[in-house]
């Protein structure tokens, strides 16, 4: 627990990374819903209500894609300051394991990031219900289901940037997995010739949570499925980042 | 007396260069021990290969007489560190740097926090980011950093560069009081006159290989003796002596006075008989011994002319 500890304070003790962090999640939804309720405020008539189950679903939307980005920019931090500033060979003369050292990693910035995504998910629950009038409020499943889908969206993430993060930089890291999440994995969902095949990708699995489809979904699986994919994701993304840190000169 | 780093033909190969070359090295128990090379000699990839940061190609290691790296974990809870500068996470505080690695020791560690701050003279700086620190300050923090494990052994990578005259007097303060602390401290250093002034013993290494080792007086007393000679005639003087083969090396230190290395057979007061009898006028005679420096730069440049 100690290190876990030392891992939170490594990364939130980062100002600016914070501040990026809580304006693509929080202050995300915040600003979608000043946004609504002020146009609503301002034209009744033409724009309806900040709130209900569509809104929600815009909210939420709008928290997964930035939110990714930032669970993206967090895990590839968290994954590679030791090395970066240099510190990780004094963390290796402790005589801690490098597995160790690597492990804690996950689930530090899994304590630093959800909680801003929770929030985030909260502040796009209490808009929907405080601004619905008279729309209908979303129901429980919707709202577990769209809850599902940005914990396993942005988490996924999360992992992959902390796993890649041991063999490359920061800031490749970053390039790569925005890469796959805007062009690469939606580029191979939309090949139907792949068929089930694309449901091995981590985002098709992520997608299925939601309980409405996109429109450019044309996958869907089961959540055994689902969770059964991204945990072989999780681990093999953090096996090889521990496999490096393992073998890799200090 | 026990040793705490004892090595057996260890040897670290980058491709066909070997930067640690078949190593026999035997440091004992509560001196300070000077690991003694010019840049480039392998002084910090043997210290790497000790800690375990890179994998010898072959050879033994044994920390606090326990062998690497099966026992790796139990010697190095009790061993300190800085291998090459100190590196520090920059946005945190001195002091949350010190939590980040006393997290990975024991819970003692945690305790310590204040203690190691106080002995390197940071408490009143402890809050502030190490971004803000200079050089001498992150060494401070490096040391305090080492002491978090209460070692027995500190390994300290060229622990003056970069330091003011007033941080290596207070470098090798530190370092004396660990020593009499029953510590055992390692420091590499290509600062010759530190390490003759810091250590109790010494190992010159070059191109990877250990050339000699032993206490630092007896490797200064292996140096040739000079002799300094003041005379009225420094040019006569030289003439007088340019006919005695035993005298293997003439340099002159001003306009009157002489710098003399004297082979075997010859001593400083057949320096003065012949210059006597020359007619010179002797005003000063001086016998002296060679510094480390000059024997380490006698065994480095040797080696360099082997090749």
């Amino acid at each position: 627990m100690r290190l876990v500890r030392a891992e939170v304070l490594k990364i939130a003790r980062r100002r600016g990374l914070m501040i990026w962090t809580l304006i693509l999640t929080i202050g995300a939804v915040l600003v979608s819903e000043i946004i609504l309720v002020a146009l609503h405020a301002a034209n009744p008539d033409h724009h309806g209500p900040a709130g209900g189950e569509t809104n929600f679903t815009n909210y939420v939307s709008v928290l997964i894609l930035l939110g990714t980005v930032a669970s993206i920019m967090i895990g590839a931090t968290a994954g590679s300051q030791d090395v970066s500033n240099g510190v990780f060979r004094d963390l290796v003369v402790t005589g801690r394991k490098r597995a160790t050292l690597f492990n804690v990693r996950i689930p530090g910035v899994l304590l630093v990031f959800l909680p801003m995504m929770l929030i985030g998910f909260a502040l796009a629950l209490g808009g929907s219900l405080a601004f619905a009038a008279s729309l209908p409020h979303p129901s429980a499943s919707v709202v577990g289901g769209y809850g599902a889908y940005a914990l396993a969206f942005t988490g996924i993430n999360v992992i992959l940037a902390v796993g890649l993060a041991a063999f490359v930089s920061s800031r490749i890291v970053v390039g790569v997995l925005i890469a796959w999440n805007v062009i690469v994995a939606p580029l191979l969902t939309q090949i139907n010739s792949l068929g089930s095949a694309r449901k091995a990708l981590d985002t098709v699995a992520a997608h299925s949570f939601a309980p409405s489809r996109f429109e450019h979904q044309q996958v869907t699986m089961s959540a055994a499925g689902a969770i059964a994919v991204l945990l072989i994701w999780a681990v093999a993304f953090s096996s090889a980042g521990r496999w490096w840190t393992n073998r890799r000169d200090a | 007396m026990a040793t705490v780093i004892e090595t057996r033909g260890l040897t670290k190969k980058f491709g066909e260069r070997a930067a640690v070359d078949g190593v026999d090295l035997t440091v004992p128990a509560g001196i300070a021990f000077g690991f003694l090379g010019p840049n480039g000699a392998g002084k910090t990839t043997l210290i790497r290969t000790l800690l375990g940061l890179t994998k010898p190609t072959s050879g033994e290691v044994a920390l606090l007489g326990l062998p690497q790296p099966q026992k790796r974990s139990e010697a190095l809870a009790r061993v300190g560190a800085i291998v090459e500068e100190p590196r520090f996470h920059p946005h945190l505080t001195g002091r949350e740097n010190l939590v980040i690695v006393a997290a990975a020791r024991d819970r003692a560690a945690d305790g310590r926090i204040p203690e190691v701050l106080e002995r390197v003279g940071l408490t009143h700086r402890s809050n502030d980011r190490v971004k803000t620190y200079s050089l001498g300050m992150r060494q401070r923090l490096g040391i305090a950093r080492c002491l978090l494990a209460d070692p027995a052994l500190l390994m300290l990578d060229e622990p003056m560069n970069g330091l003011d005259p007033a941080g290596i007097l207070e470098m090798r303060r530190l370092i004396r009081a660990f020593v009499d602390e029953g510590r055992t401290v390692f420091l590499s250093s290509h600062l010759l006159d530190e390490v003759e002034k810091t250590c109790d013993q010494v190992a010159i290494v070059d191109h990877g290989r250990v050339v000699v080792q032993g206490p630092v007086a007896e490797l200064a007393a292996q140096g040739k003796p000079t002799v300094l000679v003041e005379v009225d005639d420094a040019a006569a003087a030289r003439a007088v002596l340019g006919g005695e083969p035993r005298i293997t090396h003439v340099e002159e230190e001003g306009a009157s006075k002489l710098r003399l290395t004297l082979g075997d057979g010859l001593g400083s007061a057949d320096v003065n008989r012949a210059l006597v009898a020359a007619g010179v006028a002797v005003s000063r005679l001086e016998p002296a011994r060679a510094t480390l420096e000059e024997t380490f730069l006698s065994i480095t440049s040797r080696l360099g002319e082997d090749e």
